[in-house]
């Protein structure tokens, strides 16, 4: 019966290749997790610096769960595209990060990385954009073996997130 | 023994020990040798003792040398058993090895005329150097004594013998030096060896050296240069030489040369023999394996099921049984079956650790990636954003190969009977492919089999009783089996005997009609058997089955016999006792007789039991001889093979008669295709296809549909057609929605079975169908047949570029539809991606109750043993939640039990309820539980059908059904909602444009600079509109602009005919007209012109909030005045859905202010004034609140709804007639008021959720031409460019949502018969007597239901049976029912007032057009000034549609002849000419007569509600019912009714008048259509009736329904309020 609110806001994203850039979003929980209010998955605008080289969504978040359980404490999962000069889309990166689980605010910063593909595939994006993506997107918060991926570092997703917790105490975690 | 030699004995025990493992063989040997060497110089008895002296330096040098490799070892060895030792040691010997030098300087420094001891020095030294791991291991020896002990003795016991005296001996002298255990005493051991081996013998250490040197001259070679390796890094490089020096000093004195030692091969095998156990490969027979006496028994051929085993090399299974039998032969490793006992495969069907792949190989599937091409966002396709999901194109490929029909009108009887052996032969071959028969007699056999074996005891070890009892299985499944068989067999032997009988009927009917229609030939091959053997065969088959019949009837025998002994036991004992009875009365007959009755009744007679017969042998063989006579193929007899073959000709045309060459010239004009519809909408056709002379149409087309989203259903509809005539359905066929696994290429052709119920009869030799016909002459024997036939046919999903395959995600699947395909099979009940989810398949297969042991099974049980047992072959390593259960800190019900989770939850959802709550409260304890009731009430309510509110049934439905219909549109609008388009959220202002037209004229609104000041001519600012979301309760006001009014109806004097005008009842008004009394209404001219004839005022009522402007005079009044109203939002929800939904009405009333003189007393009349104010009601306006939220403003003049009888008011027109005022205005005659009417702030409409939408919806398909469909787009955007404002309609979606061409709603219909009737002479009347039924069905907004989302047009019947509909819906029904009177009739298409946009309908009378509003019925001239319809969009006739191309488009100032082309653009034109378009309408619509009885309780229950209402509405006052009035009242309705409230006016005055007499009266009866209770309550509040407060007054309220057909009420409400005068 604890309850924990996110709030907070997706700053924005340093150190990628390309400028035009926007961000999916996503909040994975266990089952232990029920979503009182608020929306789990979204997608910021697309944001092209036009000074200094990071772009800023400052796109909010505002979740508010209830648990029973610490189990499968919130996930975010990012998914950071570009955008080019034709209007086309191109995957840049996927990130994962654990939501804190201490209340207050946390700046978080999101590393990326995404699929290389094979040296066609890294030459077609070179060229022609696109790239490889996951096929099923859970990868990317989700143990699977990874470790047969051959992926790309990709920039950095700064988040800005506000922990409220409450009830937990109650249930014998301190916070 | 000295202490020198046992000393060495103990290094030498230390080698022994660290080599043993490997050489104990070796050294044994080696031992035995050197004792068979020694043994001549020594003698017998001696041998013990002298062994030791030699087998001590033997080994010595045998091993020394592994002793200096094993250094390494031993250090290696040290740390494990004593850890502190090898530093020590090593520091101890480097330290010994200096002080050694030092010593050795010492002594050469000394005199020699020292101790001989210190000669004595060199000579042990090399020994000692020679190899210092010697001393390493002393010292290690030193420290471990216990360790020595421990030790395994693998020895010879002399040896054994020998090394515990040593020991011991050594333990003794060891333990005086070594007082702390662990150090390291290497010179203690130095000088204890050195001082006590003093009195060495010389003879023997030389031996010892000798034998060393020989040894390492022998096998051991090799291992010496890593012993000296080792030395070398243990030593200074110096004292190496030193070391080397002594050695090549002293090799002679110790090294002998010895022979290799070598052992023969031959010797070799020999001990490995003894020691080793190799077992055979060779294959081990069977009975070694088993019990004795048993013999092996093969489940499998029992009928059981057993599983794969795994897969071994043969070799490798006979090493294996080998080394069973040898090891272990007692444990039972054998099978029944003599084999290994295995599981079906113990090995894991995956590997636990997948192995790793080189880069760039095939990855798993969860880490897939896709190169995808930088895509463009279609925005308006995605609503929502998943993570990375392929959204859109997905394929299902439909194979339609063919069509036969199994039966067709056109068959003939031959067809009839070729179709019959087809099918039969279709069978045969089935069963022939199957043979069931042959399997179960085979399992029989092995089950026979399985008795033999069992009933001979050759398995002793098995309890007698669970043989027994396998035995008793077997035998019920014997006879199950057999039982089985003999059904199989006697249906094949059927069949085969049905074939024939066809096949000969065939024959005979070819034969008797002279010609033939098929090529089918049955040939019946005889396949010859050995007819001794069969007929064998046969017999034991027979004799068997006695047997176990046999058997069976004696077990039943024996089993009853036991019954009867015991029934026959129990008999006797009865018998016995009643003997003794009987006995016992006798002797009672002696005595007094009375005791006789007194004795208790004799117990029943039990019966003497009757033995059961015991079984004939012969009866029994005759009942089997019987069955398999009757079943079986008699032995020797052939088997009959049936071959069909189509090798027979047919006859030709010219040999056959008439009739047949009729019926195939029929079927060679028929024609046979088949419509795909998806989800119910035809997607496709295949092309028309002959009907061959086989019944047999190929297509062999390929459909591929594209779809969006999971099908529902796939159909294929078989239409066929005669010559030209047009196609008539034949039957659907549904086919089954494809799995996920069958996709293209590899999915089966399948045949769906069709059949039709049409019943055809043909003049020809065609059968017919679902008509009954006989093979017999006299007509006996009839048969029935349908048209039926099958499809063969394939399903499956395309598979994209790159091999995936194209199909939805499950998500979208709807599970509901896929429960009734469960059970039948695993995969299709819970979806191949439902394999994932082993619990579920693991559920379903405890459900259906899975045989685990069929093999069909066995990949799956395994699949789910392994799911189950908890590791699922998706390698699900992130198991976060596997201990969930034990760390929750609540349970789900108490979770699911919060109350603020839940409202917080539904506040997320949007629900309704719950929409707009701001504030939810912390703590559960503050929620109120009642929150929820409303919100579980209509949970519950959803399907139970409310008669409350809407009392008769039709229409509760109907409403419930709208409900619905709204819900899941809101739903859908609740979706689109959450998905902006760029408008909505960023407001652009337009850059002013110099050359663009519209608002932003930079250039024009420079000239508007210049423009002349007109303050006279004041013009309304634009204001700047507002975005709904930061709204709140009372930021929204309504202001309404009343300016004036028209025609208001006058008072008329109160006619004295019956009546002396009382004083006190006088009105003021009445005071000061002139001649009041003898004035009939139609006089009023004579009023004297500026008296005041009415004093109105008008109330707006909104949302029950009232505000009156002031009181203006006559009936031509100018108030001028803006009212102010507050808007309340439902919920406080101030967003654009909400807003859109808001069904309230703006009631704008006019009243008349009459003041009553109250004074009592007539003296006081110069002093005061005692006045009392009543208003009257003259008439209403109702503007909806939607059509001023949509249209953002109101401006107008409206037509006022004034009840056809208003009492003491009259209409002035008369008077306007006769001095010829307005000739256009006499047309439509009542009062009118203008009005302006618009919200502040102005809220921006939701347009764009509707363009949104209707975009949307766009999207489902239409049945239209595509052709017709660019046309009508290319049109509509040719209009929007001339004319931007007018609306031009060309296509509208239907109420599923398809768009249709707008023409093909308009048909004439049959209006209702009885209203045709009423007026047959009269046209006109007619024509109005219909737009009245049309209005008088409930108007109900598309706005309100569908909130903002699309107009949905319905088609009449839809319309009628509904019973609700908007403008549209109501002109199309209204002008399809002029079309079908003869009229000439269009839709109009334009804007009115109020309603904004709508649809009229134009009529050509004979000379002039009409205008019919369709809502109320009323009609307008076209040169009506007060006609609502402002602007003329466009006209749609049932063939055409005509663009209003004309520069004006008021209705007044346009020209409606459609034919001149310059004034109209029409659609369909000689370049597109009309296709003839069918219509969407029914061909007829079918009224049924309005249950009177019903609506005259409606009637009854409408008019206790309104009374209760009114009495509600009164709380401080009393409410009296004048129930005189009443009913004079209720007579009246019906009289209005019929008149439709016209010219009853005067009549009505003088009856009431007549009848209440007494009273002064005032009241009005309102005309409504039936939808709901609510507005007709919401009506009478508007009134204001209920507001007279005056003590005395009294009510009277009557209500009247009058049914038309198809439940259409028209509901008369009379209220009156009446004050007694007297």
């Amino acid at each position: 019966m604890a309850e924990v609110h996110v709030i907070g806001q997706i700053m924005g994203a340093t150190g990628f290749s390309e400028s035009s850039l926007f961000c999916k979003w996503g909040i994975h929980t266990g089952a232990a997790w029920k979503l009182l209010s608020g929306v789990r998955e979204g997608q910021t605008q697309v944001d092209t610096p036009q000074v200094g080289d990071m772009a800023y969504w400052s796109h909010p978040i505002d979740l508010h769960f209830a648990t029973k359980g610490l189990q499968g404490w919130p996930r975010l999962h990012l998914q950071v595209w570009s955008q080019d000069g034709f209007g086309r889309c191109q995957l840049e990166g996927y990130g994962f990060c654990h939501v804190p689980s201490s209340p207050g605010t946390h700046q978080l910063q999101c590393p990326t990385w995404r699929p290389l593909g094979s040296w066609r595939e890294q030459l077609a994006r070179v060229f022609v954009g696109g790239g490889p993506q996951l096929l099923h997107g859970d990868t990317i918060y989700s143990g699977a073996d990874r470790y047969r991926l051959h992926t790309a570092a990709g920039g950095t997703v700064h988040l800005e997130l506000g922990l409220l917790l409450r009830h937990f105490d109650r249930y014998g975690v301190e916070c | 023994m000295n202490p020198k030699e046992e000393k060495v004995k103990i290094i030498a025990e230390e080698f022994t020990e660290n080599e043993e493992d490997a050489a104990v063989g070796r050294r044994k040997k080696k031992v035995q040798r050197q004792q068979r060497k020694k043994q001549p110089p020594t003698a017998g008895p001696e041998e013990m003792v002298s062994e030791n002296p030699h087998l001590g330096p033997q080994q010595e040098p045998g091993q020394e040398e592994p002793k200096t490799h094993l250094l390494s070892t031993t250090a290696r060895r040290g740390p494990r058993s004593l850890p502190p030792i090898p530093s020590a040691s090593r520091t101890g010997f480097a330290e010994f090895s200096m002080r050694e030098r030092m010593r050795e300087k010492l002594q050469a420094a000394r005199s020699k005329a020292e101790s001989a001891l210190l000669q004595e020095i060199p000579t042990p030294r090399p020994r000692r150097l020679r190899s210092p791991s010697e001393r390493e291991s002393e010292t290690e020896f030193g420290t471990e004594p216990g360790k020595e002990v421990r030790r395994t003795q693998q020895e010879d016991d002399s040896q054994n013998y020998s090394k515990v005296k040593f020991h011991d001996s050594a333990r003794k002298i060891k333990s005086k030096p070594q007082v702390p255990p662990g150090f390291p005493s290497p010179e203690e051991a130095y000088n204890f060896f050195t001082f006590n081996f003093d009195p060495e013998p010389e003879e023997e250490r030389s031996e010892e050296e000798k034998a060393g040197a020989k040894t390492r001259g022998g096998a051991d070679q090799e291992a010496v240069s890593p012993g000296q390796q080792d030395e070398e890094e243990l030593l200074d490089g110096r004292e190496a030489e030193d070391l080397l020096l002594g050695l090549e000093h002293m090799a002679d004195d110790f090294v002998a040369i010895r022979p290799a030692e070598y052992e023969s091969v031959h010797r070799w095998l020999q001990k490995e023999k003894e020691m080793l156990f190799v077992p055979s490969r060779l294959t081990v027979p069977t009975y070694k394996k088993l019990p004795e006496n048993v013999q092996p028994r093969f489940l499998e051929d029992e009928g059981l099921y057993i599983g794969a085993r795994p897969e071994v090399a043969r070799t490798t299974g006979n090493i294996m049984e080998n080394r069973l039998l040898v090891q272990e032969p007692e444990r039972g490793w054998f099978g029944d079956d003599g084999r290994i006992l295995a599981l079906p495969s113990p090995i894991k069907p995956f590997p636990s650790r997948p192995p790793v792949l080189p880069p760039g190989q095939s990855t798993a599937a969860e880490l897939e990636t896709l190169y995808k091409k930088a895509v463009k966002y279609v925005h308006r396709s995605q609503h929502m954003i998943g993570s990375g999901d392929p959204s859109g194109n997905f394929q299902v490929d439909i194979d339609i190969s063919g069509l036969i029909f199994t039966h067709h009108p056109c068959f003939s009887r031959e067809h009839v009977l070729a179709a019959k052996l087809a099918q039969l032969y279709d069978q045969y071959l089935a069963r022939h492919q199957r043979n069931k028969a042959k399997f179960l007699t085979d399992k029989l056999h092995a089950l026979r089999n399985a008795v033999q074996t069992g009933l001979n005891p050759e398995k002793p070890q098995q309890s007698l009783e669970t043989t027994q009892k396998t035995i008793k299985e077997y035998k019920a499944e014997i006879w199950q089996t057999r039982r089985l068989r003999d059904a199989e067999q006697e249906k094949d032997r059927t069949l085969l005997k049905t074939i024939i009988k066809v096949w000969k009927e065939m024959k005979s009917l070819r034969e008797f009609q002279r010609f033939t229609n098929t090529p089918l030939k049955l040939v019946l091959r005889k396949e010859k058997v050995d007819q001794k053997a069969d007929e064998e065969a046969f017999e034991a088959e027979i004799q068997a089955e006695i047997s176990e019949l046999l058997e069976e009837h004696r077990e039943e025998y024996e089993q009853k016999m036991e019954e009867y002994r015991a029934a026959h036991q129990q008999w006797k004992a009865w018998k016995r006792a009643q003997r003794a009875r009987k006995k016992k009365k006798k002797h009672a007959a002696e005595e007094p007789p009375d005791e006789e009755t007194e004795e208790a009744p004799p117990e029943e007679d039990p019966g003497k039991p009757v033995p059961p017969e015991p079984t004939d042998r012969a009866v029994l063989e005759q009942q089997v001889r019987e069955r398999a006579a009757q079943s079986r193929r008699r032995p020797g007899e052939p088997t009959l093979v049936p071959e069909l073959s189509l090798a027979g000709s047919v006859t030709p045309n010219d040999q056959c008669p008439r009739v047949e060459v009729l019926r195939r010239e029929d079927v060679r004009r028929r024609s046979v295709y088949l419509k795909v519809l998806f989800n119910n909408k035809e997607v496709s056709r295949t092309v028309s296809r002959q009907l061959g002379a086989d019944f047999r149409v190929h297509f062999g087309q390929i459909f591929n549909l594209q779809i969006f989203n999971w099908p529902e259903s796939l159909t294929l509809q078989v239409y066929e057609t005669v010559g030209h005539s047009s196609a008539t359905l034949l039957a659907e066929v549904f086919l089954p929605i494809p799995e996920t696994t069958v996709v293209t290429g590899r999915a089966p052709i399948e045949e769906v079975e069709f059949s039709s119920n049409q019943h055809v009869t043909l003049d020809h030799e065609g059968v017919g169908s679902g008509v009954p016909f006989s093979f017999e002459a006299d007509g006996s024997n009839q048969l029935i047949l349908m048209t039926s036939g099958k499809v063969s046919h394939s399903v499956a999903w395309a598979i994209g570029e790159n091999g995936i395959p194209l199909i939805p995600p499950l998500s979208q699947q709807n599970i509901g539809f896929r429960s009734a395909l469960k059970r039948a099979d695993a995969i299709s009940s819970i979806g191949t991606s439902g394999l994932a989810d082993m619990k579920k398949l693991a559920k379903w297969a405890t459900e259906s109750k899975l045989d685990p042991n069929d093999p069909n099974n066995a990949p799956l049980m395994q699949l789910i043993s392994v799911a189950t047992s908890g590791e699922s072959y998706v390698p699900d390593f992130f198991r976060l939640e596997q201990l969930q259960q034990e760390f929750n800190f609540v349970s789900d019900e108490e979770l699911n039990r919060s109350k603020r989770f839940r409202l917080l939850q539904l506040r997320n959802q949007e629900v309704p309820e719950f929409r707009n709550y701001k504030q939810i409260p912390v703590y559960d304890r503050e929620i109120m539980e009642k929150v929820f009731q409303d919100y579980e009430k209509r949970l519950r309510d959803r399907n139970v059908i409310e008669t409350k509110d809407h009392i008769d049934t039709h229409r509760a439905t109907v409403a419930k059904y709208l409900q619905q219909v709204r819900e899941s549109v809101i739903n859908r609008f609740l979706i689109a909602k959450h998905h902006f388009l760029l408008t909505d959220l960023v407001v652009e202002e337009e850059v002013p444009n110099i050359s663009s037209e519209g608002s932003g004229i930079l250039g024009l609104s420079l000239f508007k600079l210049a423009e002349q000041k007109r303050p006279l001519r004041p013009r309304r600012k634009g204001r700047k509109k507002v975005t709904a979301q930061s709204l709140s309760d009372g930021d929204v006001k309504l202001l309404v602009n009343i300016i004036r009014a028209y025609d208001i109806p006058v008072r008329t004097p109160t006619p004295s005919k019956f009546q002396q005008p009382s004083r006190t009842s006088r009105t003021f008004v009445e005071k000061h007209a002139a001649s009041p009394s003898t004035h009939s209404p139609t006089h009023s001219a004579d009023y004297p012109l500026g008296q005041v004839l009415v004093r109105p005022f008008v109330e707006v009522s909104f949302q029950r909030t009232i505000c009156h402007t002031t009181t203006a005079e006559g009936p031509n009044p100018s108030w001028n005045e803006e009212l102010e109203l507050p808007f309340r939002a439902p919920n406080g929800d101030y967003s654009t859905a909400s807003l859109q939904s808001v069904k309230d009405d703006v009631f704008i009333n006019i009243f008349d202010e009459v003041l009553y003189d109250v004074l009592e007393d007539d003296r006081e009349r110069g002093r005061g004034i005692h006045t009392r104010i009543e208003r009257h009601w003259l008439g209403c306006v109702k503007i909806p609140f939607s059509t001023i939220y949509f249209q953002s403003r109101i401006d107008g003049t409206f037509k006022i709804d004034i009840p056809p009888v208003l009492l003491g008011y009259s209409k002035e027109r008369s008077m306007m007639i006769e001095r010829g005022f307005d000739s256009v205005r006499s047309l439509s005659e009542g009062s009118y008021i203008t009005l302006f009417i618009t919200m502040e702030p102005q809220l921006v409409p939701g347009e764009s959720v509707r363009e949104k939408m209707s975009v949307m919806l766009k999207k489902f398909d239409s049945q239209e031409d595509e052709k017709l469909l660019q046309a009508a787009e290319k049109f509509q955007a040719e209009c929007a460019l001339k004319f931007p404002n007018r609306q031009c309609l060309t296509t509208v979606t239907d109420i599923s949502g398809k768009t249709v061409f707008i023409t093909r709603y308009l048909r004439p219909l049959n209006p209702p018969e009885e209203l045709l009737t009423v007026y047959p002479s009269n046209p006109q009347a007619t024509a109005e007597l219909v737009a009245r039924y049309v209005s008088l069905i409930p108007f109900l907004p598309d706005t309100v239901s569908f909130a903002g989302i699309c107009d949905l047009w319905s088609t009449s019947d839809q319309f009628l049976d509904l019973l609700a509909g908007d403008e549209e819906e109501h002109a199309v029904l209204l002008c399809n029912y002029f079309l079908s009177l003869g009229k000439k009739a269009w839709l109009v298409m334009g804007s009115a007032i109020p309603e904004g946009a709508t649809a009229y309908v134009l009529t050509w009378e004979q000379n002039h057009y009409l205008i019919w509003n369709p809502c109320s019925g009323h009609f307008y001239g076209q040169f009506d000034t007060f006609c609502p319809l402002k602007s003329v969009g466009c006209l749609i006739g049932p063939d055409n549609v005509w663009f209003n191309i004309q520069q004006y488009d008021s209705p007044l100032r346009i020209n409606f002849d459609v034919t001149k082309p310059k004034l109209w653009k029409s659609f369909f034109s000689r370049s597109l000419p009309y296709p003839g378009l069918s219509s969407v309408q029914p061909e007829e619509l079918i009224y049924q007569c309005t249950d009177k009885a019903a609506a005259a309780e409606l009637q009854d229950r409408i008019e206790k509600i309104l009374k209760e209402k009114i009495m509600d509405w009164r709380p401080r006052h009393l409410t009296r019912w004048n129930r005189y009035c009443t009913s004079t009242l209720r007579h009246f309705l019906p009289l209005l009714e019929r008149s439709q409230g016209e010219d009853v006016e005067d009549d009505h005055r003088a009856e009431l008048l007549k009848q209440l007499g007494d009273y002064r009266f005032s009241g009005f009866p309102l005309h409504m259509a039936y939808s709901e209770v609510k507005p007709l309550i919401e009506a009478v509040y508007s009134t204001g009736v209920h507001n007279i407060d005056v003590p005395n007054v009294e009510f009277a309220l009557a209500v009247y329904i009058h049914p038309y057909p198809k439940n259409v009420l028209s509901v008369w409400i009379y209220v009156a309020s009446l004050i007694r005068s007297r």
